[in-house]
């Protein structure tokens, strides 16, 4: 037992001889407050929006703390939680838009849990021993006892001109009395035609998730790495804004909103299209 | 003296980790697994530091590196980008630090910005409780040779797994958190 002691003392002495040390140690950089301004974890962009957090970052609020969801808190979390330096937004939109999510009435609140916003992960996968960018639309879901992501689209250009459907007298067809001839004419279809998708329903909409996973489990794709990521929220009713991370010097990096769209009627659908690369 | 163990081992166990039947987190208990995770990764920054530094002896560096790899869930691993590009570099933990070992200067100094934050902790499939833990660092390597002195530093965003154990002890079976690290990401900023 004395040899364990012993051990553990001298391998504690040794951490603490040794320069640069670790968090914590005497020689631990002071930050100067650019550290703690930046929105560090889109978790942090969450409790900022929501004002569940001290200015600091180093106290979570809860319900029954008299600061948690703080109007002047949240006010100010609010001013800094916007790219004030590259990004388009007008402040009478800003304005609105805080006006609208700090109503006495009806606050607006964002909710982790909740549907309405979206992970859109740019990636780069080797597809049939070519380097392509993969593009998955992500979301949470409550799956056995928590959450997890998952995902809801993938958009890979490869597989957008693989389908290239005519409509109306340009489009291959079967003639309507084919199954007069027990549908022989099948052949054509399926042997003489090389875009057969003209002969699906006009409801029908490639599943380009379950092709790219075809062709995972085919070994036709191979992961390569991450190169970006963005989120889109729809939770604040009337409103659509995208969160980028920006690392750059001074106060005003990390998680901000760098896109923010009063929505009207139909915008939402428009904009949520073009995110799922529909339109 | 193994009835003091006994003792100790059990005190620690209450005290720090607030043992506790239910699933749900506490404030108070969120509170006592964010030190306990912050303490691991403390030891991990004290750990990176020795093995980074060129007064650390080759085995004395693999020791730590032993030790370092214990704080990890199995599989674990860095995953790198710079300013230039926001590409993902994928390192297993191990590989990560021995790449850091033999980094070519002959002075390296790495130090810790006293500036950390602590995730909210969001329950998996699994039950398994997960979060992340970001800490900035700061690292400066000379090479005498050529006069050249590289400076960065990193974010580094650490996964944390938060787990509800079962330990024996005087027969007794006692339930505590426990913390393991996971993929941790690690940024090149502009600070």
């Amino acid at each position: 037992m004395r040899k364990i002691f012993l051990i553990i003392a001298f391998f504690t002495a040794i951490i603490s001889n040794v320069p640069g040390q670790g968090i914590g140690s005497p020689g631990t950089i002071k930050d100067d407050g650019r550290l703690s301004a930046s929105t560090k974890q889109l978790n942090q962009f969450f409790r900022r929006f929501n004002g569940e957090e001290s200015i600091d970052g180093t106290v979570r609020f809860y319900p029954e703390d008299s600061l948690y969801r703080n109007v002047p808190l949240r006010k100010g979390f609010l001013d800094i939680l916007f790219d004030n330096q590259t990004s388009s937004v007008s402040p009478d939109l800003k304005n609105q838009f805080i006006q609208t999510v700090l109503s006495e009435a009806y606050p607006h609140y964002l909710n982790f849990h909740r549907e309405g916003w979206y992970a859109e992960v740019d990636t780069y996968f080797t597809f049939k021993g070519k380097r392509e960018q993969v593009t998955f639309i992500m979301k949470i879901q409550a799956e056995g006892l928590g959450y997890e992501w998952v995902i809801d689209r993938v958009i890979f250009e490869p597989f957008k001109t693989l389908f290239n459907k005519q409509v109306g007298d340009q489009k291959d067809f079967l003639h309507p009395l084919s199954h007069e001839l027990g549908f022989m004419n099948l052949r054509r279809a399926f042997q003489d035609s090389n875009s057969p998708e003209s002969f699906t329903a006009n409801s029908y909409e490639p599943d380009y998730l379950a092709i790219f996973l075809y062709e995972m489990k085919q070994n036709n794709l191979r992961f390569e790495t991450v190169s970006g990521l963005k989120f889109h929220f729809f939770q604040i009713q009337g409103w659509y804004f995208e969160v980028n991370q920006f690392n750059r010097p001074g106060f005003n990096t990390g998680w901000l909103i760098s896109n923010l769209v009063r929505l009207g009627p139909g915008d939402k659908e428009t904009i949520l299209k073009h995110i799922y690369d529909q339109d | 003296m193994k009835n003091k163990v006994i003792l100790f081992l059990g005190l620690f166990l209450s005290a720090s980790l607030a043992v506790m039947a239910q699933d749900n987190i506490s404030p108070a208990r969120k509170q006592a697994i964010d030190s306990l995770a912050l303490e691991k990764v403390k030891d991990l920054s004290k750990y990176v530091s020795i093995i980074g530094s060129k007064e650390t002896q080759f085995s004395e560096a693999n020791r730590v590196m032993d030790r370092a790899e214990e704080l990890f869930a199995p599989g674990a691993e860095m995953g790198v980008s710079s300013i230039n590009t926001q590409e993902v570099a994928y390192y297993k933990v191990r590989r990560y630090f021995e790449r850091l070992m033999a980094l070519n200067y002959d002075r390296v100094n790495i130090t810790w910005y006293d500036i950390q934050y602590i995730s909210d902790l969001e329950r998996q499939p699994d039950g398994r409780y997960v979060g992340v833990i970001t800490v900035y660092q700061r690292f400066e390597g000379t090479s005498i040779e050529t006069g050249m002195n590289y400076k960065d530093t990193t974010k580094k965003d650490i996964t944390i797994y938060v787990e509800k154990k079962q330990t024996q002890i005087a027969g007794r079976t006692i339930e505590f958190w426990d913390v393991m690290l996971g993929d941790v990401r690690v940024t090149e900023t502009s600070a």
